[in-house]
């Protein structure tokens, strides 16, 4: 696992063939004071200390490819700027991101939220969806039986985090995001969520996965 | 002033939004959330709404024979200008407001308050497809059914009670009723309360959507405002319908030049 710290970079991103190799970079506008991030494609990465504001700033930048002006985003090797609203919406389907709630909806039972934008974005793939969820959550270490009828609010703050990650993983992203993986958990639940990586891994091979870790003091 | 106008305006691109994005329906989590609100508003309220409404209108027949002394003839009219006509998609679509459009609207509310709408456009949802669609066409449809259910009821309680209180038979009223009645006032009904669903389900919608706080206590405030907006709106597009439609409003009390 390697590890961007916000006030360093890992690599140059001073020419295109580097870009290519980029999975995320972000470099905020003069004047924030924030650190660049800069990872490369492929493996689990942690990105530390990001205070609340940074880590809102840099969600909203990903995930409505929208940065804020003056900054620079670079996403699965491509310049967010000069990119069309085709290109961007093709772009923004190969990330996901997994809040640290797990992103669920209250009035649907998990079954319903792990299928939920299968429905909506490829509906074909739903007869098939219930074998593929079973595996998925086997995978991770749960009881599908037990856990997908299970409405949120009966839910444990793992389940919802399990329950999220694999409704993020039906849709083979080439990015995951995901944010305070550990928050919330106890030290077995942490230990079962140490497995989310590797289920990617086997799932999207060359995927990358980040975690985005809050600081203390933030 | 500029906030009325912010919120017309507002009602109306989702309006504009609902009637381009229909064909969402088709997609099974969209066409699971209208079947679960035509359950809900349509189905589930059936048994309280019919009753109180039917009670509603046969007390209206009561009152008005009561007070009229009215013979067959002006009890007939009665039940088609007064309870088919106006108050049984009127008493639909009040009962509506209070039942289902306080529940989206709150439902709504909450799913912003706690930042589920945001998951659902990470998801890449756009939560008027998902959240607002379903909702004005299950609303509407239901709306509809209702009205047609409190017609039948409180006609038919109407003439049950008209024979009761009056010199008529049961037959000769039914008859007279048919007589008078044509396929324009259930026409008229259907589209007046298919109408009084979709406002309903819209100002519900926008303001479950754009609380006016991000506190809990946006709520309740979301709330009132959507149960107001959309009670005052009913009754103008109930006015507006009569004039257009049979040239007078108020019962005749402001008829147009034909």
């Amino acid at each position: 696992m390697s590890h961007a710290d916000p006030a360093a970079r890992s690599d140059s991103a001073s020419s295109h063939s580097a870009e290519a190799r980029v999975a995320l970079g972000y470099e905020p506008s003069a004047g924030r004071g924030d650190g660049r991030i800069w990872i490369l494609k492929g493996g689990s990465h942690r990105v530390a200390g990001l205070s609340d504001t940074r880590k809102a700033r840099l969600l909203s930048a990903v995930l409505d490819l929208k940065p804020e002006p003056g900054a620079r985003l670079v996403l699965l090797g491509l310049e967010v700027d000069g990119l069309g609203p085709a290109e961007r919406t093709a772009l923004r389907a190969r990330v996901a991101f997994l809040p640290a709630g797990g992103g669920l909806l209250s009035n649907l039972n998990a079954w319903e939220n792990i299928v939920l934008p299968l429905g909506f974005h490829t509906p074909g793939r739903l007869r098939g969806g219930a074998g593929e969820v079973s595996d998925l959550l086997g995978g991770l270490g749960a009881d599908p039986h037990a856990l997908l009828p299970k409405l949120p609010e009966r839910m444990s703050a793992y389940e919802k985090k399990l329950a999220g990650y694999v409704r993020i993983l039906l849709e083979n992203p080439e990015l995951v995001l995901v944010e305070d993986l550990g928050g919330g958990l106890d030290a077995a639940e942490r230990a079962g969520a140490a497995g989310f990586f590797p289920v990617y891994q086997a799932r999207c091979p060359g995927g990358t996965f980040v975690q985005l870790e809050g600081s203390p003091e933030a | 002033m500029i906030g009325v106008y912010r919120e017309f305006e507002g009602c109306m691109r989702l309006m504009g939004h609902v009637l381009r994005r229909l064909r969402v329906l088709a997609l099974p989590p969209v066409t699971e959330s209208l079947t679960r609100q035509i359950y809900f508003t349509g189905a589930s309220a059936t048994a309280g709404i019919v009753l109180r409404g039917a009670l509603l209108g046969t007390l209206i027949i009561a009152y008005v024979i009561d007070v009229l002394d009215a013979n067959s003839a002006l009890a007939v009219k009665i039940l088609l200008w007064v309870v088919l006509r106006e108050i049984g998609p009127l008493i639909a679509a009040v009962l509506v407001i209070q039942r289902s459009g306080t529940a989206v609207v709150t439902e709504l509310a909450l799913m912003q308050i706690s930042g589920e709408v945001t998951s659902l456009r990470r998801m890449r949802i756009d939560p008027r497809d998902y959240l607002v669609v379903p909702r004005v066409v299950g609303v509407a449809l239901s709306t509809a059914a209702l009205t047609f259910y409190v017609q039948v009821i409180a006609v038919g309680g109407g003439m049950l009670l008209s024979a009761i209180t009056i010199d008529a038979s049961l037959g000769q009223l039914a008859n007279d009723f048919f007589l008078l009645a044509s396929p324009v006032d259930f026409a008229y009904s259907m589209i007046k309360s298919l109408l009084f669903g979709v406002a309903i389900a819209v100002i519900c919608c926008y303001h479950g959507l754009h609380p006016p706080g991000v506190s809990i206590n946006a709520v309740p405030k979301a709330a009132i405002n959507a149960v107001t907006q959309s009670t005052l709106l009913v009754m103008l597009l109930n006015v507006i319908f009569a004039y257009l439609v049979f040239g007078q409003a108020f019962f005749g009390l402001v008829t147009a030049k034909i």
